[in-house]
């Protein structure tokens, strides 16, 4: 056990660093554990050996998975069901051509121009086809839009656009075989009973000090995982999917949210994203930079093409229409998941995946910038409620909170 | 006395809405005092604004809970002045914004058209203002109001 101990120190060391390098610089944990991870893997690979880190030891891929599982869960939770379904024409126009459009285009780019395998080339296309909501959300609060029913419409379509990309990642790379079948009708009955039994469940035997609670999810989502990869599709797809139908009540409940937030950043998610940055290869990125630029420019011109049109569709003015399509260029977390299930999986080789690491990694600040400095739909900048977030003008308006 | 006050009110030369920049430091807290004495002495009304930032880029998940860690604490803090105002007869309003702390106390301060903002001095480094801006120097050069930088004794 002493080689285990010593390996779940070094990892927590890293995160250790990662989580102190994001509070000094002001940037996201999960950026600054990539970084970090590629790093490390950089220099104890100069130094020490590859083997040090031991990446594909199975107790540090478990932690790792089930990091990208919670995390994914999490994520899901934080849809708002009563806006989605205020929203949901706009919302499913604009989050399926978000994903589409991308999602095509980028593959088609990496096809024909990086001349990628077929394989490696749709999975090119899932992993830039995500929309970050966690950015548009930030953006939205930044300048009070997300109290507006353009702020509202857009949160509920970058949802939209990121259930395509795990959907596409959990079914596209999986052998249509007997066993999809299976999970799609076990998963899809798993979806229809789960926001019926939950609370009921919790309601009964909830509120304990045994944490009853994240037992369950954790079964729900380890046994949903296993069905998944057992029809050799992905775990994260049903644990998106337990997210958002369970954001109405499971979503609701602070207090679990906290206890599982505290357990993948405390623990699952450094190994995560570490991980995933181990794999970046430095030395690749600077023999193709090309790569990376090419990628970048189609994600933005094919997100473009996509929602642009689609927005004016829906009669939204021009400096709106450019600013929600910048906003929906952007996007993290599923881009990298779904590039490590390339790696993983043998879709992508070590060259492609630290080629869609970077480009990940810059569609989540390039369109965000553009957008901030050049399209900002200053007359939307609202007169909102006060006590909330993420909203001027209530203080000395008459609203206190 | 008071006609004389309300003179000088009405010419503009006293303000009639305070904003103060709230980080919760002691610097910040100097502020407050600051501009409750002066809202107390002139009968303005007086407002607390704190800001939030996040990371960039934002992450999923990580985000939310940044945003409610930075409220719950400035809530907190918030009970407090809240309590020193009521002492000196005024009622105190709040709030929290998101992004970056001078832009939003500047928006803020344009969009409320109050008189008068009050920040803290915090006396940082050079490294660390060149690194990270100083918001007091940023509010000075764009508030669209008077700007009072209060320095620590």
């Amino acid at each position: 056990m002493t080689d285990v101990w010593a390996r779940a120190a070094l990892w927590l060391g890293l995160a250790l660093v990662a989580t102190v390098l994001s509070i000094r610089l002001r940037v996201a944990t999960a950026l600054s554990e990539i970084v970090v991870g590629t790093v490390a893997q950089l220099l104890i690979g100069a130094f020490i050996g590859k083997a040090l880190l031991g990446t594909s030891e199975g107790w540090i891929t478990f932690l790792s998975g089930t990091g990208a599982i919670l995390l994914t869960f999490l994520a899901g939770a934080e849809l708002d069901p009563t806006i989605f379904r205020a929203k949901w024409k706009e919302s499913l126009g604009i989050g399926f051509v978000s994903f589409f459009a991308p999602f095509l285009g980028c593959a088609a780019f990496a096809a024909w121009v990086l001349h990628w395998t077929p394989q490696a080339s749709w999975l090119a296309g899932v992993a830039l086809s995500t929309t970050s909501v966690a950015v548009v959300y930030a953006v939205m609060l930044e300048l009070g839009l997300n109290s507006t029913n353009f702020g509202k419409a857009l949160l509920a379509a970058c949802f939209v656009t990121d259930l395509g990309t795990v959907l596409a990642l959990g079914l596209i790379f999986a052998p249509f075989t007997w066993r999809t079948v299976a999970f799609v009708g076990v998963g899809a009955a798993a979806m229809v009973l789960l926001p019926w039994l939950t609370p009921r469940f919790f309601r009964v035997f909830g509120g304990r000090p045994s944490e009853l609670e994240a037992k369950f999810l954790l079964l729900v989502l380890f046994g949903l995982g296993a069905l998944a990869t057992w029809a050799d599709s992905e775990a994260v797809l049903p644990a998106y999917l337990v997210g958002m139908v369970l954001a109405g009540t499971v979503g609701k409940d602070h207090a679990l949210i906290r206890r599982l937030r505290t357990v993948t950043f405390g623990l699952l998610t450094p190994f995560y994203f570490i991980r995933a940055g181990s794999f970046v290869s430095v030395p690749a990125l600077v023999a193709a930079p090309g790569g990376v630029l090419g990628l970048l420019a189609a994600k933005l011109a094919t997100k473009t093409l996509g929602v642009w049109p689609m927005a004016r569709f829906f009669r939204y003015p021009r400096t709106e229409a450019a600013y929600t399509t910048l906003l929906m260029s952007t996007g993290l977390t599923f881009g990298s998941i779904s590039a490590l299930f390339g790696l993983t999986h043998g879709i992508i080789t070590q060259t492609q995946y630290s080629i869609l690491i970077a480009t990940v990694i810059l569609s989540a600040v390039v369109p965000t910038l553009v957008a901030n400095a050049f399209f900002i739909p200053r007359y939307l900048l609202p007169q909102p409620a006060p006590s909330q977030p993420g909203s001027a003008d209530a203080a000395m308006g008459g609203g206190a909170s | 006395m008071t006609q004389h006050v309300k003179s000088v009110r009405d010419a503009g030369m006293i303000p009639k809405r305070i904003l103060v920049g709230f980080d919760g430091s002691p610097f910040a807290e100097h502020a407050f005092d600051m501009a409750l004495n002066l809202a107390a002495l002139a009968g303005a009304r007086l407002a607390v604004v704190s800001v939030a930032t996040l990371p960039e880029p934002p992450g999923e998940v990580e985000t939310k809970a940044a945003l409610e860690s930075a409220t719950e604490h400035y809530e907190a803090a918030y009970e407090n002045l809240r309590r020193r105002a009521e002492d000196r007869g005024l009622t105190l309003e709040t709030r929290i914004l998101v992004g970056h702390p001078a832009e939003q106390i500047i928006r803020l301060a344009a969009s409320t058209h109050v008189d008068l903002v009050v920040v803290g001095h915090r006396g940082r480094s050079r490294i660390s203002e060149w690194v990270s801006g100083s918001v007091s120097k940023r509010v000075v050069n764009h508030a669209p109001c008077s700007v009072l930088v209060v320095r620590s004794a």
